[in-house]
């Protein structure tokens, strides 16, 4: 079958669709930069969404847990083992996601007869300032997004992951919107929440391609918030320890929600 | 960075930090003692133990102390005075070492990667038994050496157990990493003979036990039985009156760990020892 060209098109992109399907009821993720480093955002009912990879590096994923627990194993033992032959400086997201990650998911989605990755990552990296924080998203097929540091469009300090590629373009836009660089944690985590709540509407309303308005986000939020629980990690830029990750509970994070 | 394989097993719990730097090629075998090769006198007196130094920790009532003298000695050469001999493994473990320092800081840095790699991988902290196990592992894969003349470790490890009932926990091994708890204080290295002698009349028939003094009377303690070490162990350097260089005293609590500032030290040692 693949000895013909237009049929390994074909096969690659019936596996895309198939992928697809499976991520599409992925709950988002929201990872925004505040003044004191990075909020990672997610609401759900069951299972760990948000990561440690290494000290200053947290991961977001959705899909397969199977394959995310792959995915992070590889993670964190290239990151661990780099931290130790040289130094925690060395560990660098940029060649984790370019290098490691992206090339070995890249030949998992293609090579027809073997299974492919059914995942979808969000990583941040805390730098030593806002303007060094990285954040990159890197799909099934290899493919990576960043926040920036491109010549093609402006850096942003925030990132999401959704089931859709639709969900996660009107997270974006909203937070492109309403999120303003510089923000405290109080007001990034509301940035947050809000933008998980654009994201999630648009996975039940399928074909949304417009915001909803304030007061809609506003009551689906309180409405969501009544029946799940918040996962959330910090990544902080001065936490007196090399390592910068923590997870914050769910009642820390009410705690710090403005009503 | 490498890649990572593409076809792998199962990951995850078999394996720990050690076993994971070894099949990547970064870390030495263990060695293996071959028990045919019994010791002869001929080869038994090149094994000569080189814990050149002097590390005592106990528990007083605000955690657990740990001190260490500052003197590096190479045979009778001091080579270096400044010797950072209390380590921190994570944040409410230490590891003090009394032995040959490249494979001690090796160890130290092995170990504070393996219980940052097992909270990571397995999303939760490593137990406490679990700790003072994979320091007690490290020292085993290190005896070999440590026969040879290389590389003999003796260390103390202390940490606070924040499980059922909450309380700072210390241990002491010997070079073939057996692991003592002990109940209220430990000493390693060539001067601890002193050290032990000292702790254990403070601890019997001084104004109170160890475990009720205060920070002040604890610090006390450990800077005159250094200083005591010192006298007689050449060594220990106790404490630097000239040089002004004082041991390296840190506290382990159920807030973490506390490194004493060089003011505070000084500030005890001018008012109760010197």
């Amino acid at each position: 079958m693949i000895e013909e060209p237009y049929r390994w098109v074909e096969a690659i992109a019936n596996r895309r669709e198939y992928i697809e399907t499976q991520l599409a009821s992925g709950s988002p993720i929201a990872a925004v930069g505040y003044t004191g480093g990075i909020l990672f955002l997610t609401l759900g009912r069951a299972g760990q969404k948000i990561f440690e990879i290494y000290d200053r590096i947290g991961m977001g994923a959705i899909g397969h847990p199977g394959d995310i627990e792959r995915l992070r194993m590889a993670a964190i033992e290239l990151a661990s083992t780099e931290g130790f032959t040289r130094s925690a400086a060395d560990v660098s997201l940029r060649r984790l996601a370019h290098y490691s990650l992206s090339p070995a998911l890249k030949g998992a989605f293609e090579q027809i007869y073997g299974a492919p990755y059914l995942a979808r990552m969000l990583f941040a990296e805390v730098g030593a300032t806002p303007a060094e924080d990285l954040f990159f998203r890197v799909d099934y097929d290899g493919a990576i997004a960043t926040n920036g540091a491109t010549f093609a469009q402006a850096r942003q300090d925030f990132a999401v992951l959704s089931g859709t590629r639709q969900s996660a373009e009107l997270m974006e836009a909203f937070l492109k919107a309403e999120h303003k660089a510089g923000a405290g944690l109080e007001t990034a985590l509301g940035s947050a929440l809000d933008a998980w709540s654009v994201g999630h509407m648009a996975l039940q309303r399928d074909g949304a391609k417009e915001l909803p308005n304030r007061a809609t986000v506003s009551k689906h939020r309180q409405e969501q918030l009544a029946g799940m629980g918040i996962e959330a990690a910090l990544l902080e830029r001065a936490s007196g320890t090399a390592i910068r990750y923590r997870a914050l509970s769910d009642e820390e994070a009410r705690a710090l929600i403005s009503k | 960075m490498e890649s990572f394989p593409l076809g792998q097993g199962f990951a995850g719990a078999g394996e720990d930090f050690p076993a994971l730097l070894r099949r990547k090629g970064l870390f030495g075998q263990a060695t293996v003692i071959d028990p045919a090769a019994r010791i002869t006198p001929s080869n038994q007196q090149t094994w000569t133990p080189t814990e050149a130094t002097t590390i005592l920790a106990f528990k007083f009532s605000g955690g657990v102390l740990v001190a260490g003298d500052r003197r590096a000695t190479s045979g009778n050469t001091v080579v270096y005075d400044r010797a950072d001999k209390v380590l921190e493994i994570d944040r409410h473990s230490i590891m003090a070492i009394a032995g040959v320092p490249a494979t001690a800081w090796e160890m130290a840095r092995v170990l504070e990667h393996s219980f940052q790699y097992f909270r990571r991988t397995q999303l939760q902290e490593m137990s406490v038994d679990g700790k003072v196990r994979a320091l007690s592992k490290l020292l085993r894969d290190n005896f070999g050496l440590a026969l040879q003349g290389l590389g003999m470790v003796v260390p103390i490890f202390a940490t606070y157990d924040s499980g059922v009932k909450p309380e700072g926990r210390l241990y002491f091994y010997d070079a073939m990493g057996a692991q003592f708890e002990v109940a209220e204080y430990a000493a390693t290295g060539s001067g601890s003979p002193a050290v032990r002698g000292i702790l254990y009349y403070e601890n019997h028939w001084g104004a109170q036990p160890l475990q009720k003094r205060s920070e002040e009377e604890a610090i006390t303690v450990a800077l005159r039985a250094l200083d005591t070490a010192a006298e007689s162990d050449t060594a220990t350097s106790g404490v630097d009156r000239i040089g002004k260089i004082y041991p390296l005293i840190k506290i382990v609590s159920g807030a973490g760990i506390k490194t004493l500032p060089e003011e505070r030290i000084a500030a005890v040692f001018e008012k109760t020892v010197a």
